[in-house]
């Protein structure tokens, strides 16, 4: 267990802009929000997963809502705690601790401020190990837990319990409330037992995204290159050197979709590559041939200052390194493939793990 | 026949010209800026009305273009005493007003902010009412102790009326001396930084009216009786009633002067303007004879805000910049002698070589009171080591390489487009530069900006978020142009004049339905 105050914080929204892979919700109003919770209720509590107790009973808390809903109607803070609360109350339980569905983007620094309030740890795990836009593509899916309940608040007060027949479901339904809330909300859903954590959440994410944020924030005062130190701590590979040559997005449905093509710059002269998104990063193809498929992590990252930029940020111009990570384990069998892999998108491309794809 | 003046004040200079009613040059100057400002501003208007022979109740329209609110934010000089009210309980709580501004700035304006109920959904529903007696209460609590007020509303951007209501009820308890600054009129969406672009514009608010009476003292002590204006940053002209409104919006007006300015001096509507001073290369892009906007948020004075602005990307290139060569390497700058060229720079007996030095040696360039260019060669190669050609070459290769980066920064797509010289050091540019179709050094070139502050229009823009679910988009698109076109006959524009710059509606991510509406345009004010 270790203590997490607001310089940690600036680092695990950092690294959790990485995780994000392009998507995610920008981090900033999650970040200034957790750092006004850690300044009024004190610091928070992060534990390891293999220390919770097997019938500790835990709660992911999370942002639900449309990204530029996000930025206008900030927070009340209250919704969390109504939608905590309020999953207390069905249970008829206490919940021992919270703990990240998504550590990428947003929702990698959200709960924190809840944990900071009711003074509970906060687990160093979550659902994903990245980003994903929907709510059953977590890693809890692959192992049957189901979504439900579901605690849903609005900053006004509302608030709903879902019972749904499978977790596509809740995506479904509470994205249709959200809708009549404002375009926002928060969430409680898959409360697990401790048991159920330790074998399926995403162990060590936080921990993770700290080091993220670190070697990109830190590396300048120690002389080294903040973009080594972050492919180094990411164990991340280097997929391609150059400069944004050309966007194309377009709003499709609930997603910003679009194409990102890079020119190659470097030991890339004269390649190309394109880099697909929804929402978040899903494929890079270097010369038409992929380099990386979701579920692994595509990071795109600014060459000059070594920090992520989001898929909505996007600009002609900008010298731009692709990195690309090993997804988690749990993503990666059929089961982890059918979920958030590249079919789940509507790509023809199997998945190939990025390691072999790089095999030189 | 009537002619116009456009003044344009920078960190070193303050430039002039005088035009004819065809924005014809008939005379131009750059003067030193003093540290008061208006005698610099007196100098500049004094030269060119004395350089040709014209009927001073003929100059009837005094542009200025300043960088006197920046400065003022930069070096915390000033700046009032605010109050801040944010309409929107109980949303928005979790995040402070003020939340992220450097801690000397937050003390400095005072610990007057408060929230209050209000604010709209997306889609124009309520979030709550406004409570009058709970905005009287904090109203009542300000009183006699802030000099202006910031008022931001959530999706105040669709629905105004909220944020007018409470300026309403301000001016009632506070008086009309307290002036007020609603969100709506000064950022886009995203309340964070609107907000702090209203906190910026609130605390501004007195320095803006000193700038405006000093300007119009400075013009009436000239025996002029001019109509005077003063730039803002999308390229249009506020009168001095609405600068002491919202003066935060003629930051970045510098930049954006001159874009305009070197694209009417070129004649090109679409283009890349590079305004070359003596520490920086400040690129821009002209799309229809108005500068870029950015999409970034950007900082100001340590904070985040999303108003407006001209996307400009600097390099360290100007004529005063520093040039040292080191194993075997030339490294410009990017920290440059800046307005002590005359005192520092090899050319006139100093012992630092500038970029101007090479130029100046090579006979490129002439200064008044520099060396021979025989002699500054000798100098030279005493200093750097290297012979002149050499050095020299090695200079140009680095200029080039770092001009053609800026302008591959500020291109949108591959295409090769024209790319314009303006500013004092605009000699330093290459006359080829890669990616460009033209490199172009139009006539009056180092007062582009000025000329750029007297050729601006008016102009108006509105965004909001609609429900397609429930508004047409269509009609809804063209309701928010024709306010915008009202608006801006009302601010004084010919009707005929009026041109449509943006009109866009923009689906959003995650809301099916929701539509963001934008709409720009501009217009004469005078002929």
């Amino acid at each position: 267990m270790r203590k997490i105050g607001t310089k940690d914080i600036e680092y695990i929204a950092m690294g959790s802009t990485v995780l994000g892979t392009g998507g995610g919700g920008d981090p900033y109003i999650g970040k200034l929000l957790v750092k006004q919770a850690i300044n009024t209720y004190g610091e928070a509590s992060l534990v390891n997963a293999e220390d919770l107790e097997d019938d500790a009973l835990i709660v992911p808390i999370a942002a639900f809502g449309a990204p530029m809903i996000l930025v206008e109607k900030l927070f009340s803070g209250n919704e969390f705690m109504k939608a905590f609360e309020m999953m207390e109350e069905y249970l008829g339980k206490k919940i021992d601790a919270v703990m990240p569905a998504e550590a990428g983007g947003l929702n990698g620094v959200i709960p924190f401020a809840v944990a900071a309030e009711k003074n509970i740890p906060i687990v160093d795990a979550d659902g994903m190990g990245r980003a994903f836009p929907r709510l059953e593509m977590v890693t809890f899916t692959l192992h049957n837990i189901p979504v439900s309940p579901i605690a849903q608040a609005d900053e006004k007060g509302n608030r709903n319990i879902y019972h749904t027949i499978d977790n596509v479901w809740g995506e479904t339904l509470v994205g249709a409330t959200t809708i009549q809330m404002g375009g926002s909300c928060a969430i409680g859903c898959y409360p697990m037992s401790g048991k159920q954590v330790k074998k399926a959440a995403v162990h060590g994410i936080v921990t993770y995204a700290q080091k993220l944020g670190e070697a990109i924030l830190d590396s300048k005062d120690k002389n080294l290159s903040p973009l080594t130190s972050l492919i180094k701590e990411a164990s991340a590979i280097k997929l391609f050197t150059g400069k944004i040559s050309k966007v194309t997005i377009k709003t499709e449905g609930r997603w910003n979709k679009g194409i990102c093509e890079i020119m190659g710059l470097d030991e890339n002269q004269g390649n190309f590559m394109d880099l697909d998104f929804q929402n978040e990063f899903l494929m890079a193809k270097k010369d038409g041939r992929p380099m990386a498929i979701t579920p692994d992590l595509i990071v795109l990252i600014d060459a000059e200052n070594a920090q992520p930029i989001t898929a909505e940020s996007v600009q002609y111009g900008t010298r731009v390194v692709v990195l690309g990570m090993k997804a988690d384990v749990q993503w990666r069998t059929p089961e982890g493939i059918a979920l958030g892999g590249p079919q789940k998108f509507g790509y023809k491309e199997k998945f190939i793990p990025i390691e072999e794809l790089n095999k030189n | 026949m009537y002619y116009k003046i456009g003044v344009d004040v920078g960190g070193t200079n303050t430039d002039a010209v005088l035009v004819s009613h065809t924005n014809e040059i008939l005379a131009k100057t750059k003067q030193t800026t003093t540290l008061d400002v208006s005698s610099g501003i007196r100098n500049a208007i004094n030269v060119v009305i004395s350089e040709v022979d014209v009927p001073k109740e003929d100059i009837k329209y005094i542009m200025l273009g300043t960088t006197h609110c920046t400065n003022a934010l930069v070096e915390r000089k000033e700046l009032n005493s605010i109050g801040a009210i944010r309409i929107g309980l109980p949303a928005s709580v979790s995040i402070p007003t003020m939340a992220d501004f450097p801690d000397d700035l937050k003390i400095l304006l005072g610990e007057h902010n408060y929230m209050v109920h209000g604010g709209y959904e997306f889609d124009g529903r309520l979030i709550s009412s406004l409570n009058e007696e709970e905005v009287k209460k904090y109203l009542f609590a300000m009183k006699g102790e802030v000099e202006s007020l910031a008022i931001t509303g959530i999706f105040s951007k669709t629905l105004p009326d909220q944020e007018l209501q409470v300026a309403d009820w301000a001016k009632e308890i506070l008086g009309s001396d307290v002036r007020t600054s609603c969100s709506h009129q000064l950022g886009g969406l995203g309340l964070l930084e609107r907000e702090n672009a209203a906190i910026l514009n609130a605390a501004l608010q007195k320095v803006a009216s000193k700038m405006v009476d000093a300007f119009k003292n400075t013009v009436h002590e000239l025996g002029l009786s001019s109509q005077l204006f003063i730039g803002q940053n999308d390229g249009t002209l506020m009168s001095l009633e609405q600068v002491q409104d919202y003066p935060v919006l003629t930051i970045s007006s510098g930049p954006t002067n001159s874009i305009r300015g070197a694209g009417a001096l070129s004649k090109v509507e679409n283009g890349i303007v590079i305004d070359v001073g003596g520490t920086t290369s400040d690129g821009g892009v002209l799309v229809n004879f108005f500068p870029r906007e950015s999409t970034q948020a950007a900082q100001i004075g340590g904070v985040l805000t999303n108003f407006r602005m001209p996307d400009v990307v600097a390099v360290g290139i100007g004529g005063g910049t520093i040039v040292r060569f080191a194993n075997n390497q030339c490294i410009l700058g990017p920290d440059s002698v800046g307005y002590q060229l005359k005192e520092k720079a090899l050319a006139f007996g100093g012992d630092t070589p500038t970029l101007s030095d090479f130029f100046i040696a090579n006979d490129e360039l002439k200064i008044e009171g520099a060396e021979e260019p025989s002699t500054l060669r000798k100098a030279m190669e005493k200093n750097t080591g290297y012979t002149f050609q050499e050095a020299l070459t090695v200079v140009k290769n680095e200029i080039q390489l770092a001009i053609e980066k800026l302008v591959d920064k500020l291109k949108t797509d591959s295409k090769e487009i024209p790319v314009i010289a303006c500013g004092g050091g605009a000699f330093l540019l290459p006359k080829e530069i890669n990616g460009a179709s033209s490199v172009i050094f139009p006539e009056h070139l180092e007062v582009a900006n000025a000329f750029g502050a007297c050729i601006a229009q008016i102009g108006c823009e509105e965004e909001m978020v609609i429900n397609t679910l429930q508004n047409d988009e269509n009609s809804a698109l063209e309701q928010l142009l024709e306010r915008v076109k009202k608006e801006l006959l009302k601010n004084g524009a010919l009707e005929d004049s009026i041109n449509i710059l943006a009109k866009e509606s923009i689906p959003l991510a995650y809301l099916p339905g929701a539509v963001k509406l934008k709409v720009k345009v501009c217009g004469d004010l005078i002929r």
